[in-house]
């Protein structure tokens, strides 16, 4: 590195609140990790474009803090906090300062590729915990290459951002380069926790939280049966599908059926893990969004949180009937996933725990659009993506956002399904759509 | 009317993917149509909105006729 520089941003106001819904949520998650953990961090980079000077990029950057609250936010335990303002629900303020200074580090690319370089920087960047209530959530490097920068390296602590924001960041980011007008940039997530805890706010979340206990209420339990074999040493084990041909076979039921490629997938889910477990109702929480609101779409902020799904799966149904009912059914799971993770925490107490099975489908925009237009008749590739010694989950199948081949990742607890179970139930979901396709 | 009412309300969850005139005309599902699982709950979210019910999504509401009726339900039920 030869830097770094300081720069200076500043935004609209300053001000202290309790925590959004979005924010507990994640709060949440990080007490899991033992203080200072990674996991949560979110590495990410930008290309530069256009050739613009230093100066340039640095003015964006202040512009992005300045602009985006959530960018210039500490997260501040209640106790520490004199009169303990606005501290009363989870015992955490969130605290936005007015104005600041961002250590931005210079990386001169030496040969190395800008965009290649960034990613990796960024992953340095996250390797560290973010300390909420001293440190800018976010850390942030420029890669220069023959005096220009050519690539910006992010780390995000995920209290800041989902991965949702990142694409409003990503979207913004020309016009913070040029310094075109962008529109004001509300709610901030000050003004979401307001309206979270205000009469009409609590009264939607209670309405969300209605919608669990009636699904808490119908789930099987147990969703698995106790595991039978012995665990891999790393337990939790993730494998990765490619497979074109099955992005084209999705994408051609989807159409016939009349729902969506994400609805074709949850199904062909729900009915391998009714056979998994044995049983004609499935239950499984959702990662969802929460940026259905056209309000809440452009925020920079972490809106991400649980969804419930159940989904009846009756002995002798086609594909097609179980599709179509995923396809109502989550749509409903969607709308009703904007709730206090405290009051979902009371309710889980009461009705016993909420699913261990996991459907997270991060595509933007839905579909394949750059599916090869001869999709090959071969079966897909599937491969090693990591291990982990605890995760909270049992089975987790998530879509990933590649654009010309449907990417799924399987996660399991290998003491329930060990690493051949979990390649050959990837390989069920590509052969059940693929047959399905040819009937 | 309230079967053009509600075909503006999809047009406009459509993000200009749909005029009124198209999904009037449609005789598919709205997600045939074109609407995203997005535009779908935010049209659910309007409507509940502009007529004041809460629409649970427990039946076949992905047509229009089939949430015109649903509405015609909702506002001839005693409140």
């Amino acid at each position: 590195m030869t830097g770094p520089v300081t720069v200076e941003f500043a935004g609209a106001r300053s001000g202290q609140g309790p925590l959004t819904w979005g924010q507990r949520a994640i709060w949440r998650l990080t007490e899991w990790l033992p203080p200072g953990d990674p996991y949560f961090n979110m590495p990410w980079a930008l290309p530069v474009h256009g050739k613009p000077d230093l100066p340039t990029v640095l003015a964006a950057l202040a512009r992005l803090l300045g602009r985006h609250e959530s960018l210039r936010t500490n997260w501040i335990a209640g106790s520490d906090v004199i009169g303990h303002q606005g501290a009363e629900q989870c015992g955490m303020v969130q605290r936005v300062a007015g104005h600041g200074w961002l250590t931005v580090g210079l990386v001169d690319a030496a040969g190395a590729r800008p965009r290649a370089l960034a990613g990796e920087i960024a992953a340095e960047l996250a390797g560290k915990g973010f300390d909420y209530a001293d440190e800018l959530p976010v850390r942030c490097a420029v890669v220069m290459d023959g005096g220009r920068p050519r690539a910006v390296a992010f780390a995000f602590t995920h209290m800041a951002v989902d991965g949702r924001a990142l694409d409003v960041i990503a979207g913004e980011w020309p016009r913070l380069l040029s310094g075109e007008p962008l529109p004001p940039a509300v709610p901030q997530p000050l003004d979401l926790a307001a309206e979270e805890g205000s009469p009409e706010g609590a009264a939607r979340g209670e309405r969300a939280l209605r919608y669990w206990r009636a699904a808490l209420d119908r789930m099987p339990r147990p969703l698995f049966a106790a595991p039978q074999g012995a665990p891999e040493e790393s337990r939790f084990v993730k494998l990765g599908m490619e497979s074109a041909a099955l992005g084209a076979a999705v994408t051609r039921l989807a159409a016939g059926w009349g729902v969506s490629t994400g609805s074709v997938l949850l199904g062909a889910y729900a009915v391998l893990l009714s056979r998994l477990t044995g049983r004609g109702t499935v239950a499984m929480q959702l990662v969802v969004g929460n940026r259905h609101d056209p309000r809440l779409a452009p925020m920079v902020a972490a809106l991400v949180q649980d969804g419930i799904f159940v989904l009846d799966v009756a002995r002798g149904s086609s594909l097609a009937e179980v599709v179509r009912a995923a396809h109502q059914g989550v749509l409903a799971s969607y709308r009703h996933a904007r709730y206090d993770p405290a009051a979902q925490r009371a309710l889980i107490e009461e009705t016993g725990p909420p699913p261990t099975a996991y459907f997270n489908d991060v595509r933007v925009a839905g579909g394949w659009p750059n599916l090869p237009s001869q999709p090959p008749a071969s079966l897909g590739r599937i491969f090693p993506v990591g291990a982990w010694p605890e995760v909270d989950a049992d089975v987790f199948l998530s879509v990933g956002p590649a654009t010309h081949t449907c990417r799924l990742d399987l996660l399991a607890d290998t003491a329930l399904l060990p690493r051949e179970a979990i390649e050959a139930m990837l390989r069920e979901v590509e052969t059940l759509l693929v047959n399905e396709e040819n009937t | 009317m309230l079967r053009e009412r509600v075909a503006a309300l999809v047009a406009q969850a459509s993000d200009g993917e749909l005029t009124t005139a198209e999904v009037l005309a449609a005789d598919c599902s709205l997600t045939a149509l074109g609407l995203t699982s997005l535009g779908y709950i935010r049209l659910i979210d309007t409507i509940e909105e502009e007529f004041g019910f809460d629409i649970e999504l427990d039946g076949s509401l992905d047509t229009l006729d089939g949430l015109v009726d649903h509405l015609s339900r909702l506002a001839g039920r005693p409140s």
